[in-house]
């Protein structure tokens, strides 16, 4: 979310840089909704976490406003003059089948295919650009390697690099850190933060990591049986409001 | 020695069939790499023997309303073979992804009955035709010993298109087949693309289907694929070693069917299956090869 310190300069983020507008969405399957009456305006440089249980709705929320699933009800809007944003998703690589022969420089570079005209070949500017991506993610040193092989940390960071490869106004990340060591989920989230921070982008992560969310990101969605809850983590997660949170879960 | 000089001698009697052989054994696998990373594995069995039952429907369809075929000359009845066949063919093929991509049923099942009844359907249809036992048949078994020129030339025609297309657009369909939802993200027609891809598979199996016939075509379009994935490193290695044996084993089947009087055919697919083996036994030997584990 905006994190200007004046409020006519928090006006103009809200008013100016929002990049898109959830409004009264309600997200699922097959025209059932999963979570309902999601209101909220992402804006520009802002770093959102999705939190909530097995089950909650977090990546189907995050499907929807990827536009891979249609919304139940309500509507996304681009908030920018109807401008679309430039999404950079970084999906579980779990979902990738290792049966194709790629290398992690491959991968990456299928983040400037958006920008490509069918029945043009890659420029030179463009590889040389997935390149630096991969360098900032820290993924040159085995982008030569073959994807199917990596570990589960470099795998993301190869998927990160396509994602600023596709030079996104918003990453969204769906749980990164899933099956990946504590030290490695640690370092890609803090690269997350990083990048956040250098390039102004906007950040959506969907994740079950309470440390990740308390240490970097500014703004909470809650997902719980369908409902949701959204405010500051530094007031969301205290651990009475999380309590009273879980108790409503298992309730 | 003396009949691989013959073979390669421009006078060759059946250098049209030698011809039309290497270049299905070319473009197949191109194909077939595609239905192997999509782990369609067995509609690369259903699909081949799917367009020779268009072949028997076309061939067909004349007699029932009354039309002599023959008198049309064998142009006339290869457009027509070609065109059931490339009708099936994608229809099939555009009606099975569709059910596999909802998740309806069990897709070997349905792969598998798809099959079997194609099968017998063609069949059945040559049975009760006049004319299926002295032409037809033979076109439908893979007659690749009388091939005409305007045939070859349709072949080449019809293989270059695919080959252009595949080279072309390599970048779309390799983005949709590996990452569909981030091809959306990238505001690419997925749906577009698709159904390229398969029409680019129906031609190929079409063509593939009447120059060779479906036990062949099927045989060109995997075991390529599946042999050249067990060494290749990269897409490219992958795609151009898949093409590169189908085309040899084309040839050298050609070659030792010649040799030793066999049907052609065949050959070339008992040739392509010890290739398969021998290359399964060797990548067991050699460290750090995944095959199709997960």
């Amino acid at each position: 979310m905006c994190q200007a310190p004046l409020r006519t300069e928090a006006a103009r983020c809200a008013m100016n840089e929002a990049l898109i507008t959830l409004d009264n969405l309600n997200v699922g399957y097959n025209g059932r909704s999963v979570v309902s009456g999601i209101s909220l305006s992402i804006t520009r440089g802002s770093f959102t976490a999705v939190l909530g249980a097995n089950g909650s709705g977090k990546s189907t929320l995050l499907k929807t406003v990827l536009g891979l699933l249609p919304p139940v009800a309500g509507r996304i809007s681009a908030a920018s003059g109807g401008i679309q944003p430039v999404f950079g998703y970084v999906p579980q690589s779990i979902q990738l089948d290792p049966v194709y022969l790629l290398t992690g420089f491959d991968v990456a570079l299928m983040g400037t295919y958006g920008r490509l005209r069918p029945g043009h070949f890659v420029p030179a500017s463009e590889r040389a650009f997935t390149g630096t991506c991969l360098a900032a993610a820290g993924a040159d040193k085995f982008a030569g390697e073959r994807f199917a092989e990596l570990s589960g940390g470099q795998k993301q960071r190869v998927l990160i690099a396509r994602a600023l490869a596709t030079r996104p106004d918003i990453l969204l990340l769906d749980e990164p850190t899933a099956g990946v060591d504590h030290e490695a989920s640690h370092a890609v989230l803090q690269f997350i933060a990083q990048i956040r921070e250098e390039r102004n982008i906007t950040v959506l992560l969907v994740t079950h990591d309470f440390g990740a969310v308390r240490r970097y990101a500014r703004h909470v969605i809650w997902l719980y049986h369908g409902n949701v809850l959204q405010g500051d983590p530094r007031e969301l997660l205290t651990p009475e409001r999380m309590a009273e949170i879980f108790e409503m879960e298992i309730a | 020695m003396e009949a691989l000089r013959e073979i390669l001698s421009p006078d060759f009697l059946l250098r049209n069939s030698v011809y039309t052989s290497v270049l299905v054994g070319f473009s197949c696998p191109l194909v077939g790499v595609f239905l192997v990373m999509r782990r369609l594995v067995f509609m690369g069995v259903a699909l081949p023997q799917i367009s020779s039952t268009g072949v028997a429907i076309a061939l067909s369809l004349p007699l029932w309303v009354g039309f002599r075929l023959a008198d049309h000359g064998s142009a006339g009845v290869h457009a027509l073979a070609f065109a059931g066949s490339m009708t099936f063919s994608l229809a099939a093929i555009l009606v099975l992804a569709f059910l596999e991509r909802r998740g309806y049923g069990q897709a070997e099942g349905r792969l598998g009955a798809a099959y079997v009844v194609a099968g017998a359907l063609s069949i059945l249809l040559l049975s009760k035709n006049p004319y299926g036992e002295i032409g037809w048949l033979d076109m439908l078994k893979g007659e690749v010993i009388t091939v005409s020129d305007f045939d070859l030339v349709l072949t080449a025609a019809t293989l270059s298109l695919v080959l252009v297309a595949l080279g072309l657009f390599h970048k779309e369909l390799l983005l949709v087949s590996f990452d569909r939802e981030m091809a959306i993200t990238l505001r690419k027609n997925v749906v577009f693309w698709d159904v390229l891809l398969y029409l680019l598979i129906g031609l190929t199996v079409s063509m593939a289907v009447l120059s060779v016939g479906p036990l062949i075509a099927f045989g060109f379009l995997l075991i390529p694929a599946l042999t050249a994935h067990l060494f290749s490193r990269t897409m490219r290695s992958f795609t151009v070693i898949a093409s590169l044996l189908g085309g040899a084993a084309a040839f050298v089947g050609f070659w030792i069917a010649y040799l030793w009087d066999l049907p052609v055919g065949p050959t070339d697919v008992v040739l392509l299956g010890a290739c398969y083996a021998a290359a399964g036994a060797v990548a067991r030997l050699l460290p750090g090869r995944v095959g199709f584990s997960r």
